[in-house]
Formats: C-alpha cells, structure tokens, sequence
C-alpha cells in the first residue's frame, strides 16, 4: 500500500535477508491460501513488519520451499504457517478494501473504474476477513471516515489528522496481551502510522498541489513554488525523526523475538532512509540508481 | 527473578569487561534521561531496575575473591516532574499534576475551561500535546510560550529538549553500522593496501 516500512537491505546479514524474504513470501502464501489467488496482489511491506512484530517469541520461524506465481519455476523458502501471518493477511485485505474505498470516493467515476473493479474481485476475501476481525474492519472504516471529515474542513493541525491515521494500526494488537507488553506495541503502532502519513503526505505533496487534494503537509506549511520552504522542510524532518525515536523507545521495550534484529534494521536504518529520501525527493529509488529496497 | 545473564544478554563464560560493557549498553538503552516525559517511562525503569539487580548478582557472585565493588554506573531514580514555578495559580498546579501523574486528558480538559491564555498556558499545552506524541503542535505552543515570555527558563528548556530530540536518530549498538566490527570489505582493502607496500619493495 505504501511500502515505506522496509528494512535497509545493506545493513542486513545474508542470512536476515534470506529469513526476511522468506517472511515476506511466507504472508503472501497464507494471503492466497486464505483469501484466494487476487489477493496476492495487495501484499506490503507494512504488513510484512506487522507480522514480524507480532510474531511469537516462543516460535522460531520454519522454512520450507515452494513454488508460486512469482517463480513458477525455482523453488523459493518461505515461512511456514504462523498465528501472525493468519491476522496480518487479514488485516492486509481490510486495509486495502478500505484504501480501495477511499480511493474511489475522491476520484472522478471514470478514472475510478480500475478501482472499482479490483474491489469488485476483492469484495469476497474483504467479507471474509472482516468476519473475522470485526473491531478492526471498524476502526479502519472510523478512523479513514473521520479523517475523510477532517481533511474536508481544510483543518490545519498536521498532528490532529495524523492522529485519525495513527489510531488504525494499534487496532490490530491482539487483546489478551498483557500490558508490559500491549503498552510498548501501542505506542510503537501509533507513531508508526503518524509517521507513515506524514511521510506520505510529504511523498505526495506535489501530486496532490496538482490535482487540487487536500495535502495536511501543505496545510500545515503552505509550500513555495509547489515545494515546501527548507525552514517547513527542516520541521517536518525533525518531527519525524522524533517520531521515529519514540518508536524505537516503544521497541526497546518489547521482549525479543526471532525478528528482532531484522524488525530493529527496519526502525532504526530502513525508515530514515526512506523519510531522508522522501523529503529530499530521491524517492522511490528506482527514481534513483541507489536501490536499497527489496525487490522480488 | 531470570537468570541474570539472560537479562543482561551474555553468556555466563562471559569476561568482567564483556559483562561490564554488556551492562553499559544496556544502561544507555534503558536510561531515563531517554524516557524523559515518554508515557512509557515506568516500563523503563522497571527494566533499569531489572538490569541493575542482574549486574549487581553477577558481580557479587564473581567477586567472591577480587574484593572490589559492585558500583552499578545508574541507581537513583528521576522523577523528571514538572515543578510547580513560583507565581504560578492554583489551576494551573493542578494542570501539572495531573500531567505529571500521565492523565493527559484531565490536564486537556483543564486547560481547555482555562481563562487566560497566556504563556504558561501555552506551555502546559505544549507539553500536554508533547506527551501525546503530537510534536508538530507541541513546538507551535512551546514556540509561543517561549515569545510572550522569552526569559522564562522553563519554556526554553522544552522547546530545546523538544528541538534536540527532533535534530538526530537514536540508534542502540546493536544497530550502529560503524559498530558491527570488520566488514569483509575492510578487511578486503586492507590487504589490498598491504598488498601495495609489499609491492613497493
């Protein structure tokens, strides 16, 4: 969906990345065998780090080698089945449905039509999973209605309407956790999710000034030229990198897991790198010759 | 209680100095000059003290012999509270209190009857938006509270911490790239520079 939250595959050991590849196709085999081949296409990384997240800290990850769509010819590793991998597919569908839904309600009735149709072959996986995890499929649906409504009113606190965003993911907290550890996850979640918006709002600004969108970056810093001021530039950066920092405090405080190290590269290189490249506009690398990020 | 070498992430064949330096990381991680004004700072300390009391069993327990002292580099706790400064009203101690104590919504809502709104208010909003992780608004009202009252030593202090905590990334050790030893491509140039002078001969 955005693809911001990815390790920084230089900094990772051989055998991490392997372990972090495997994972990633570990969730896109549960997203088919669970919700049908179409859903293979919505696969992110976002959900890729919320299933190393929440992964077991008594379960080391399995591999095994399969073939797929992908590679129908080589056999590629994989994660075997994991209580993380059944939420996080779930969770996948309903935050596409609803992205999906969001994207239709702002575009003109022709140009939505590619949209329209996806969600038409999306519609039984979404049942399914939002049969699953009702509370969740509600917060998305509140959380984006509400933000919907705030970015109407031309609101200008940047912080107000990253807060909608924000309350989305610590949804997906399973609930019997106990707090030494819930409390971590919540805070970890809720920074992450501001901080995907205001990245995104940043990645976006340009489109957004063009098509005439509500863009809470430019809002909240009205831009020059159709770029924000380096003073507006220098503020955001700051309150991202805070951001980040009260992420990786949430993070120091999790007991560790068999991802720790990959879910740590993620936090502490993978996302400066991508909010670095984001505000100085090399983002996406494939813009770039530098490629950092993982690609299948 | 653990086994104080799991706490601490090192083997029990570990070196004093591979336990010390173990400790020490482990200190600069957990330490509540990081947790400052952070909802999850009780956790911290909860770990602080959890990783002094391992530090303090294992070097009991080796000192048997050496005799020398068990001094762990972080005891006292830091309360890091917000004081009441002086001229300040009783609606706005209150306010402090209640932000002090984590109720956050409280303190929102106190502030929000509140009649003047003058510097301090501003201040106590910042720092009410600052504990919510709103930091883009937390500077606007620190910003503020600092240009109705520019002498104020409190506000400075926070719009500081608040511009320092925005100017770097925090990364533990195990995360430093310049900290994970010889990469093969050191080692590679070194010899290659070996190489030359050898050559040179």
């Amino acid at each position: 969906m955005f693809g911001y939250i990815r390790p920084f595959e230089g900094e990772l050991r051989v055998n991490e990345l392997e372990l972090f590849k495997a994972c990633y196709c570990g969730l896109c085999h549960c997203l088919k065998k669970k919700y049908g081949l179409i859903s293979r296409f919505i696969l992110n990384y976002e959900l890729v780090f919320l299933s190393m997240l929440f992964w077991d800290s008594e379960q080391e990850p399995k591999i095994s080698k399969k073939r797929c769509i992908a590679s129908p010819i080589k056999k590629k590793n994989y994660c075997t089945e994991s209580a993380a991998f059944d939420s996080c597919a779930a969770y996948n569908v309903i935050l596409t449905w609803w992205k999906l839904k969001d994207n239709i309600s702002d575009e003109s009735f022709l140009k939505s039509i590619p949209n329209r149709a996806f969600s038409f072959l999306l519609r039984r996986a979404y049942k399914k999973a939002a049969r699953d995890f009702p509370q969740f499929d509600i917060t998305v649906r509140q959380s984006l209605a509400s933000l919907a409504q705030y970015e109407a009113n031309d609101e200008t606190s940047l912080d107000a309407a990253a807060d909608f965003f924000a309350q989305i993911l610590p949804a997906a907290i399973a609930e019997d956790l106990p707090e030494t550890k819930s409390r971590p996850m919540e805070e970890l979640l809720y920074h992450l999710g501001r901080w995907i918006y205001i990245v995104d709002a940043c990645d976006d600004l340009e489109k957004d000034l063009k098509g005439n969108r509500y863009n809470a970056v430019a809002v909240r810093y009205p831009p020059e030229n159709g770029k924000l001021t380096k003073n507006a530039s220098n503020l955001v950066k700051s309150t991202l990198i805070h951001s980040g920092n009260l992420i990786g405090l949430a993070f120091d405080l999790l007991p560790e897991n068999p991802w720790t190290q990959i879910v740590g590269n993620v936090i502490y290189l993978g996302m400066p790198y991508v909010s670095d490249s984001v505000m100085d506009g090399s983002w996406p690398p494939h813009k770039t010759k530098a490629r950092n990020g993982i690609d299948r | 209680m653990n086994d104080p070498y799991d706490i601490l992430g090192v083997s029990s064949r570990a070196s004093d100095d591979e336990v010390k330096k173990a400790y020490r990381d482990l200190v600069r991680k957990y330490h509540p000059d990081n947790y400052h004004n952070n909802p999850l700072a009780d956790l911290a300390q909860e770990k602080m003290k959890e990783i002094n009391e391992a530090y303090d069993v294992i070097m009991r327990s080796r000192e048997s012999g050496s005799g020398s002292g068990s001094s762990n580099f972080y005891r006292q706790s830091t309360g890091g509270a917000y004081s009441s400064s002086s001229g300040s009203t009783n609606e706005s101690a209150r306010i402090r209190v209640a932000i002090n104590s984590g109720n956050i919504r409280l303190a929102e809502q106190l502030l929000e009857s509140f009649s003047t709104r003058n510097a301090e208010w501003n201040f106590l909003m910042g720092s009410v938006h600052y504990r919510k992780g709103w930091l883009d608004d937390a500077r606007r009202y620190f910003q503020t509270a600092v240009s109705m009252d520019p002498s104020n030593p409190e506000y400075r202090h926070a719009m500081n911490m608040m511009n320092q905590s925005g100017s770097m990334y925090r990364r533990p050790a195990a995360w430093q790239t310049a900290n994970r030893g010889m990469s093969p491509c050191d080692l590679c140039t070194a010899m290659m520079c070996m190489n030359m002078f050898c050559r040179c001969r």
